[in-house]
């Protein structure tokens, strides 16, 4: 799984479909992260991520930079999110969610979605170097590669990353205590 | 080091991104800097946060192999259709189960929605005795043949009014519903149980007023002594009577029962190639009305979109020549363009678009392109226009080869399409030889 994205892409392409697996496999805990926070729901998110995936497979051929298929690939799940979502459910979902971690922290539902949900509303440029970093577990040297930029870039990037993630988590904290004692 | 410098590099800090010499001084600034200790501290723990919450979404996805089994599973059911649809004497069902195909073939069927209009009216061209049951029945079932008897494909047609029920021996799985009366069409996918609206308004609304003219026109050329009686053949092994009736730009033929007055058989020949025959007639057959239903039948599926061709212009003639030579003919122009070449093309088009993996918004909109240009091809060719195609062999991009020029209604000079796909006025003196 050391090739990277482009050799992937080109397999799939001349139909050997098999490889796509260390696409997904490369890029799943990714969509999953960048899917979450917008859906309100693992199962969604899920379920999102899958779709994305399999439209991105049969829509390969329109990939025109075969080494940009991640900044594509990410296009494509927002775009499944957009239409996945419908406000109001996402606002009803995030509630029990937020409700049911409160009640059962430590259950299956333990995952930060306080995190995911910050994430999910980072500026794109942030949110990749983000999903990439811990989601993808590329180092900051291969994001440089695959987003094309100096290494500088991505270290800048991520501080400001981690800047935005603080203010909007303590936003958040803020919004609960007031709920809270409202 | 100040603690603003610190700041900045707390990231690359916990990262372990910074060099010797940066690290060291972050790491002596930090002893004697509660600020940034502090710093340290939250930064550090929204990295684990991340980190642990990465590894945990990472850890749980099943999604891999559930997406790994979808793509599988679709890609043999798409490459098995391209296989088989490359056989086109063999159109088999699994093609139609794509919708991307689906859509395609449903916009192939368009180009033939037109005969069908053209077809009701033209049998009842001729001798009064023959024509009655074809204008009085209630319904009418019929085979029709596009092209030559040999080669061409069959529909079967069952009309209840003005209501038609097609269906066709190259889409087996394909049934079309058509009502004239408000120009829609239902298409029904029997094997992925979907079904979708098309308007049929425009050229093919058209078509429909200006037949019941070239009807009328045909019964006064009748009684003008144009039709005429050839007396007895054998057809199919039965004796029956030919009557020939010619306008200036269509010829019919009607061979009928020599006892009952019956139509038995219907050859037509309208312009220079548009060409059909009309077989197996069975005049007032019981149907039952539910075929001719212009409602979703249950346990289909509505497809969302409606498609709509509207009026077809020479840029769609353009465009689908663009198609016929680029994604059917690798490059070349076909031997031959019309209506019979397009049904027979249709399953190759199909397998190339299945091929390409386009989305279905993109198979359709090829699917109609191709039919709508299609679709002027046939109105020049039924309203008598002069026309030519040169196109055989010619290379995509070719500009100094004429593929097909005709001449507009009331114009003095032709139109020239070029293999660049370029139009060009030209004066009837200097087309191509």
């Amino acid at each position: 799984m050391s090739e990277n994205d482009k050799f992937y892409v080109e397999r799939c392409l001349d139909g050997h479909p098999d490889d796509y697996r260390y696409l997904v496999r490369r890029y799943q805990g990714v969509l999953l992260a960048n899917l979450v926070g917008k859906l309100g729901s693992r199962d969604r998110a899920e379920e999102a991520a899958q779709e994305a995936l399999v439209r991105a497979y049969f829509n390969m051929g329109k990939l025109k930079k075969l080494d940009s298929f991640f900044s594509w690939l990410l296009g494509i799940a927002d775009n499944v999110a957009k239409e996945h979502e419908r406000k109001e459910q996402i606002q009803r979902q995030r509630e029990i969610v937020r409700s049911s971690l409160q009640e059962s922290s430590g259950t299956e539902l333990s995952q930060d979605y306080a995190l995911e949900s910050a994430i999910a509303e980072l500026p794109e440029a942030f949110r990749k170097v983000i999903l990439l970093r811990y989601y993808g577990e590329h180092s900051c040297n291969q994001i440089a590669e695959q987003l094309d930029m100096p290494l500088g870039t991505v270290t800048k990037t991520l501080s400001r990353a981690y800047a935005m993630l603080r203010e909007s988590l303590q936003q958040q904290k803020q919004a609960e205590v007031y709920e809270v004692s409202q | 080091m100040k603690c603003t410098e610190s700041k900045e590099l707390m990231v690359a800090y916990v990262e372990g991104l910074l060099e010797e010499s940066e690290k060291q001084a972050v790491t002596e600034h930090l002893k004697d800097c509660p600020a940034c200790q502090a710093e340290l501290q939250e930064l550090t723990g929204l990295h684990d946060r991340l980190v642990t919450n990465g590894k945990a979404l990472a850890q749980q996805s099943k999604i891999e192999n559930d997406v790994m089994n979808q793509v599988i599973r679709e890609q043999n059911t798409r490459l098995k259709a391209a296989t088989r649809a490359s056989d086109a004497l063999k159109i088999r069902r699994t093609i139609m189960k794509s919708p991307i195909t689906r859509i395609a073939a449903a916009a192939a069927i368009i180009v033939i929605a037109a005969l069908g209009v053209n077809y009701i009216m033209a049998p009842s061209v001729t001798w009064a005795q023959v024509i009655e049951p074809i204008l009085n029945a209630r319904t009418i079932v019929f085979d029709l043949i596009i092209g030559s008897e040999d080669s061409g494909m069959v529909s079967h047609e069952i009309v209840v009014g003005s209501r038609i029920r097609r269906t066709m021996s190259n889409m087996p799985n394909m049934t079309l519903i058509i009502d004239m009366d408000n120009a829609r069409m239902l298409a029904l996918d029997t094997v992925g149980k979907t079904a979708i609206y098309t308007d049929i308004s425009g050229d093919l609304g058209d078509s429909t007023r200006s037949y019941i003219k070239f009807v009328r026109q045909i019964i006064t050329q009748l009684e003008d002594g144009q039709v005429e009686r050839l007396g007895e053949q054998e057809i199919d092994g039965q004796k029956a009577i030919l009557f020939v009736g010619k306008g200036h730009n269509e010829e019919v033929k009607i061979w009928a029962d020599p006892k009952t007055a019956c139509p038995m058989r219907v050859e037509a020949k309208i312009g220079q190639e548009y060409s059909f025959v009309m077989k197996n007639f069975e005049f007032d057959a019981d149907v039952d009305e539910s075929l001719v239903s212009m409602e979703v039948p249950d346990g289909y599926t509505q497809k969302k979109n409606e498609i709509a061709l509207g009026n077809a212009t020479e840029e769609d003639f353009v465009e689908s020549l663009r198609i016929w030579a680029e994604i059917i003919g690798d490059g070349t122009f076909p031997a031959a363009i019309g209506t019979e070449a397009t049904m027979q093309q249709m399953p190759t088009l199909v397998q190339k678009v299945t091929a390409m993996q386009v989305s279905e918004e993109k198979g359709t909109q090829i699917g109609m392109s191709f039919a709508k240009g299609m679709l002027f091809h046939q109105k020049i060719s039924t309203q008598g226009i002069d026309w030519n195609y040169a196109g055989a062999g010619v290379k995509l991009g070719d500009a100094s080869k004429a593929i097909f020029w005709y001449q507009p209604q009331g114009s003095a000079t032709y139109r020239v399409i070029y293999g660049d796909l370029s139009v060009k006025d030209v004066a009837p003196e200097n087309l191509p030889k």
